[in-house]
């Protein structure tokens, strides 16, 4: 996390544009900008721009006492414990502080927390149903080999991958929504939540997931077709497969039983792949369904140059990765025997 | 009266040319409580036979025609009978137990769960009382420990101990009839004996029937009353097997029997089946008729011979010296990375090997065998000890100059099928050692080498283009054995080289090594755990157990006078080349 969090810094350097142009407007004059850069601290050295931007992300930091110093942690920022305190600093156990919008002047967490649980379930929606859908088409597949069941999933799957994401959203939108809103009811854009246009009062509206997760999904279903099709039928040409039926199983109990767990193991490993994945997809579909989560959020700092959400939004991320990965290894465990022996081997 | 009567079976498969008939219109019947050995080499039908009676055939094969009759009194045509029915039959009436312990078990359910299964779908009983008829089958299959076994998923057990649940599992709606799919190939000599005397034991108790299917009569002698051989597809002879061992009929059969190493005599050459029969272009047989006494009387040598050639060999100064080696294995330890305790899976071991002389390996799987012979060529970096290759120390050479003898020290692996990269022609194959070491000045003078090679191991410049699929398993190992020629080695390791074949094909393979042993002076360490190969393979023999030497000396004086119970034990092991009766005096009690 470390490592992300400097490479991320150098990145936005690189850009060399200075924020506080953008905030100022196109007719401000060179004081208001040179004032707002001093405001954002802007007109520090990079170095020690770095070192404020680590403190401020580290659990353990250094903060000045004086309210108009630099490294000033404002009461009620973040949730912060003192354990230790000179005259002039006082030493903090804290959440990473991840600084104020540039632009709305609200706290970075706070912008991203109310939108982080919008795209997980945009997210989680797609891959649910791309989990679901996947398995029972390479299901479909494997078991029908040759037919032309099986020639048609396969095809529309090659389709499937090559679609780009942002490109199948929009053609959702315009079908569903558009030309067919009046049958479907669907809108072309939309929140999770809504306001009613009369009372003002805030519900929830699912309706506005199904669109932008199916859009989002149909890459993972694809793929997750195929890779279901491929393990099923190595699976069901294993020895052990020969081995249930001469037991006398019915096909039904071979399948699901005893072919289906040892197929799902390759595909639980590309689930939860795709799962981190569906983070970077999700910027775009957000951006054509106007879906308020992580992603619109983020193009929308980096449009109007707000480096402390931009930074944020791709520490958010790369924490996703770094949780999800560690959920596919409990998966794994859990699927295939195998795997614990080993772990218990190796430590 | 009979339980299972097959009439004019006929199996064809289909495939790119044609359809190929792989059973062809055979007829026998089993007999109540009896056990019925087929015999035959890879491609005979044996194992189709086997699956058609249980309608496990898989794509793309088919029953052409023919009937499969179950029952004493009422009898039932399998063959015709609706899938859904056919499903009582299995696993209840008629079980199976397959050659691959490792892969015939689901890896991702329990041992205990797969034999409850069985129980449950035909005894109709719950959960609790399947797991109880299971610990009772785990406890008459002799696993140690039944209880562990229950909850163990198959990798966690040795490739006997899946056999066992295999058994269990297979016995476990008492069958009237068990098909044995070479149950014992892919294990060792001694588990393998283990193995048959408890399929032989559970049969007399239940009174079953057993057809019992492998290549090797030596294992038929142990464990089946009457004998089926079969031939691309047609039973060929057919008898007890007091009259097969003692008057073969069919040039085959002969063959079938001379190839097994004989254990009471020393033989120059194994007979193979050619030397009794020959197929002409047309498809007809050319048979030889001599008998099995004569073609391996020809081939004896006397003791006299042998004990002249092994002081001769000894009079040399040794090509090889291993002095006090030790290979071990870290295992264990804690997170810092210290390490408590070790596998030592060489420890302690001296020997000297002779130019010219072949020296024999033998012991059980995780002997260590296999871990001395990578050690040798420092495949694997040994703890301690010294290795000294005419007169030099293998282990203070630099990478460089072991590379450059790495040439003249060459090993060949047990597995044929996974040892030649599937995307490369066999000539490539054997061309690429000779690129890497620079031999030659160019890629033509390569080729020809390469053909040259080729034919050296009863191949010929045909096979130069093609790939490995395309060869049987013997055919395999062969061009793995003139890869390893083609630098020019004095010294090989042939590490378990044979064990993955057929007994006829083994007889081909172990053959070649002798005579290229004879042309070339090569010298061999043979490692094997089948003792019978061991001897005849080699002038000095060293047993292993535990990674230590047991014993060692001249091959003979170890088979006839065996110093330790380990020995004592592997030469028991091997499956009798007599009948039953030969068998029942072998017995200790």
């Amino acid at each position: 996390m470390l490592g992300v969090s400097v490479l991320v810094f150098f990145l936005f350097q690189l850009v060399r544009f200075n924020p506080a142009y953008a905030l100022a407007g196109e007719a401000a004059s060179t004081e208001t900008v040179a004032n707002i850069s001093r405001e954002l601290g802007l007109d520090r050295p990079v170095g020690a721009q770095l070192l404020t931007h680590l403190n401020n992300l580290s659990p353990l930091s250094r903060h000045a006492l004086d309210p108009a110093a630099r490294n000033y942690l404002e009461p009620g920022s973040v949730k912060a414990i003192t354990i230790m305190s000179s005259s002039s600093h006082r030493w903090v156990l804290k959440y990473p502080y991840l600084g104020r919008s540039f632009q709305s002047g609200r706290p970075v967490a706070s912008l991203l927390n109310a939108t982080i649980p919008n795209t997980l379930l945009l997210a989680l929606t797609a891959m649910m149903f791309a989990t679901f859908c996947g398995i029972i088409l390479g299901m479909l597949a494997a078991m029908q080999q040759g037919s032309w069941l099986d020639r048609s999933i396969t095809a529309g799957s090659v389709m499937g991958i090559a679609l780009p994401s942002f490109f199948a959203a929009i053609l959702l939108q315009l079908i569903f929504a558009y030309l067919l809103s009046s049958f479907t009811g669907l809108k072309m854009t939309g929140n999770l939540y809504e306001a009613d246009e009369y009372t003002g009062q805030i519900y929830l509206s699912l309706r506005n997931l199904i669109l932008p997760a199916i859009a989002l999904g149909i890459r993972p279903v694809a793929v997750i077709t195929q890779i279901t099709r491929s393990s099923m039928l190595d699976v069901l040409h294993a020895d052990y497969i020969r081995t249930a039926r001469a037991k006398g199983l019915g096909s039904g109990a071979v399948v699901y039983r005893h072919a289906l767990k040892n197929a799902l193991i390759p595909v639980i490993t590309s689930v939860t792949g795709w799962l981190a994945s569906l983070l970077a997809g999700a910027f775009f579909i957000e951006v054509v369904f106007n879906y308020n989560g992580l992603g619109l959020e983020t193009v929308n700092a980096i449009k109007t140059k707000d480096i402390p959400v931009a930074t944020g939004a791709v520490l958010y991320i790369a924490l996703v990765f770094v949780l999800v990965n560690m959920l596919t290894d409990i998966l794994y465990g859990l699927a295939d025997p195998r795997v614990k022996m080993s772990s218990k081997q190796t430590s | 009266m009979s339980i299972l009567s097959i009439r004019d079976l006929t199996v064809r498969f289909a495939g790119e040319q044609g359809t190929s008939t792989a059973v062809n219109g055979i007829s026998f019947d089993l007999q109540k409580g009896e056990v019925l050995g087929i015999v035959g080499e890879s491609g005979s039908g044996k194992s189709v036979t086997s699956l058609s009676v249980m309608r496990l055939l898989s794509e793309p094969g088919s029953i052409d025609k023919g009937s499969v009759h179950f029952g004493e009194d009422a009898p039932v045509d399998l063959l015709s009978l609706p899938e859904k029915e056919m499903r009582h039959f299995r696993g209840n009436r008629i079980s199976m137990i397959f050659q691959e312990p490792m892969t015939s078990l689901n890896p991702v359910f329990t041992c205990g769960f797969q034999v409850d299964e069985a129980l449950m779908l035909h005894k109709k009983i719950s959960r609790k009382q399947a797991k109880t008829e299971t610990l009772r089958l785990f406890e008459q299959v002799q696993l140690p420990d039944p209880e562990r076994i229950y909850k163990a998923y198959p990798h966690e057990l040795s490739g006997g101990q899946k056999q066992r649940v295999m058994i269990a599992m297979a016995m476990s709606c008492e069958p009237d009839i068990l098909i044995a799919d070479e149950p014992t190939t892919a294990l060792d000599v001694t588990v393998q004996q283990t193995i048959l005397k408890l399929m032989l034991d559970l049969q007399q108790q239940n009174g079953m029937s057993v057809i019992f299917i492998t290549h090797d009569l030596g294992v038929i002698a142990e464990i089946a009353d009457r004998v089926l051989v079969m031939y691309k597809g047609n039973i060929v002879e057919q008898g007890t097997v007091e009259e097969l061992f003692h008057n073969p009929q069919h040039p085959y059969t002969k063959g079938l029997l001379a190839c097994r190493p004989p254990l009471d005599k020393h033989l120059k050459r194994l007979p193979v089946i050619a030397d009794f029969m020959q197929e002409q272009e047309d498809g007809s047989l050319h048979t030889t008729p001599i008998s099995v006494q004569d073609a391996i009387t020809r081939e004896t040598i006397s003791t006299a011979d042998r004990e002249a050639r092994l002081q001769q060999l000894q009079e040399q100064d040794p090509v090889l010296q291993v002095k006090g080696l030790k290979t071990w294995f870290p295992s264990g330890g804690n997170w810092l990375g210290g390490n408590k305790h070790w596998v030592k899976a060489v420890d302690d071991v001296s020997f000297d090997v002779y130019p010219g002389e072949t020296l024999g390996l033998v012991g059980e799987s995780g002997c260590g065998k296999t871990t001395l012979g990578r050690t040798i060529l420092r495949l694997q970096e040994p703890t301690g000890g010294q290795i000294i290759y005419k007169g030099r120390d293998l282990l203070s050479l630099s990478s460089k100059e072991m590379r450059d003898l790495r040439k003249e020290m060459q090993i060949i692996f047990q597995d044929p099928y996974s040892s030649l990269n599937p995307r490369m022609t066999i000539g490539a194959a054997i061309r690429e050692p000779m690129t890497v070491h620079g031999l030659y000045s160019n890629e033509r003078e390569r080729t020809e080498k390469v053909i040259d090679l080729l034919e050296k191991v009863n191949l010929s410049a045909d096979h130069f283009g093609r790939y490995p699929h395309e060869f049987s398993g013997g055919q395999r190992q062969r061009v793995v054995i003139a890869r390893a020629l083609s630098l020019n080695p004095s010294f090989l390791i042939c590490d378990e080289s044979v064990s993955a074949l057929d007994v006829s094909v083994q007889a081909q393979v172990l053959n070649l090594l002798i005579d290229l042993r004879e042309s070339f002076g090569f010298t061999y360490i043979f490692i094997s755990h089948d003792l019978s190969v061991v001897k005849f393979m080699s002038d000095r023999m060293v047993v292993m157990n535990k990674g230590k030497i047991e014993e060692m000396g001249p091959a003979d004086a170890i088979y006839h006078h065996p110093q330790s119970a380990y020995t004592q034990r592997l030469i028991d092991a091997i499956p009798g080349g007599g009948s039953k009766a030969e068998v029942e005096r072998r017995k200790p009690e």
